[in-house]
């Protein structure tokens, strides 16, 4: 089956604890470009939802790093404050994923044993459609160098799009992350938001293949290393003319809600 | 020049492993906010390491091998619990 569905979506989680260094209009701007996506998804009928994102240092530590890797437990649970979630796990597809993507010579880690990073409940306490469906988390190494390259994300994302296409289930495929942010570093009140622009222009244009041949320092010097899960959403949507449902830069982070037609 | 995410070097792994507490265990930190030089002497950090981490001074961190983000967000979730009010204003 064919995706139905395709987006990227920020995780910052300011935009869930709403503390008072935010500007409020903002943040409410984000959430209503959440909802929207969670309207077409509801439209758009997935029987289960993949999402693309980043560890922030969560699940994974330094005993071990994988570069890319697949959940393929029967749920997930994490929390960030007072908050708790739990969401089923697809695991038929997850394990699909990670036995083909072998297969086809993408040497993915697996775990059935992992703590919800806020990079995927955070986009899914905002667009999760009712009644929830189950997900399938996919991992991408962004914050522990090396990180997989550009190049690489963009393969996985192909692959991901064969595998995908082969299997019965209608898949929505999100990315989380993004845009330029520099957490705990000194460049954390100045993002490049003017990468961001050029970036989200060449998306607009159907340039997403682009992206396959950016660096791992590139990334890294416009506060984008985090763009990596959105390369491989990439990979798996091509050269697809994106929608910005919005682009809203904060002090600290520019936030974008995209969307591609599949 | 030096990646803003640099590779993390062993010696620092003390460290790195108690920043990775300070933000996911909330019994660690918990323990932290009650007694943080108790903590930190216990989490086998040397001088220095606990010196950077008493005044969360990040320049310190990053010189003493911390991986950057975790000191982010070890510094916010410690924000959380000492000042909970200052959240959800909105």
């Amino acid at each position: 089956m064919p995706l139905v569905y395709a987006a990227a979506l920020p995780h910052t989680p300011q935009l869930l604890v709403r503390p008072e260094t935010e500007d409020r209009d903002l943040v409410l701007r984000v959430h209503a470009a959440y909802a929207t996506v969670k309207g077409e998804i509801a439209a758009a009928r997935p029987d289960v939802i993949c999402l693309i994102a980043g560890d922030h240092i969560e699940g994974f530590f330094l005993n071990a790093v994988p570069a890319l890797a697949v959940f393929v437990g029967s749920e997930i649970s994490g929390t960030f404050d007072h908050y708790r979630f739990t969401f089923p796990v697809h695991e038929p597809l997850g394990r699909a994923i990670v036995e083909q993507g072998i297969d086809r010579g993408f040497d993915l880690a697996y775990s059935q044993d992992l703590p919800l990073d806020y990079a995927f409940s955070v986009p899914l306490h905002f667009a999760m459609p009712d009644p929830p469906r189950p997900i399938v988390p996919l991992y991408v190494n962004v914050y522990l160098p090396p990180q997989p390259t550009p190049r690489r994300c963009y393969a996985w994302g192909q692959t991901l799009r064969a595998i995908l296409d082969a299997r019965p289930e209608r898949v929505a495929l999100i990315a989380s992350g993004g845009l330029s942010h520099y957490p705990g570093t000194d460049r954390y009140a100045s993002p490049d938001f003017e990468w961001d622009r050029q970036l989200l222009a060449r998306l607009e244009k159907g340039r997403g293949s682009e992206t396959a041949v950016l660096t791992g320092d590139e990334l890294d010097k416009a506060g984008n290393v985090e763009l990596r899960t959105w390369i491989t959403l990439l990979g798996a949507v091509g050269d697809a003319k994106a929608r910005v449902v919005c682009y809203e830069p904060s002090w600290h982070h520019g936030n974008a809600v995209v969307t591609w037609p599949v | 020049m030096e990646p803003h995410y640099f590779f993390p070097p062993a010696r620092a792994y003390p460290l790195n492993r108690f920043l990775f507490a300070l933000k996911s265990d909330d019994a660690v930190r918990a323990r932290y906010l009650g007694d943080p030089e108790a903590t930190m002497r216990e989490a086998g950090l040397d001088g220095e390491a606990i010196a950077a981490l008493r005044d969360l001074d990040r320049d310190r961190l990053v010189a003493c091998g911390a991986h950057p983000y975790l000191i982010f967000m070890a510094g916010l979730r410690l924000r959380m619990s000492r000042e909970p009010t200052s959240f959800e204003r909105f």
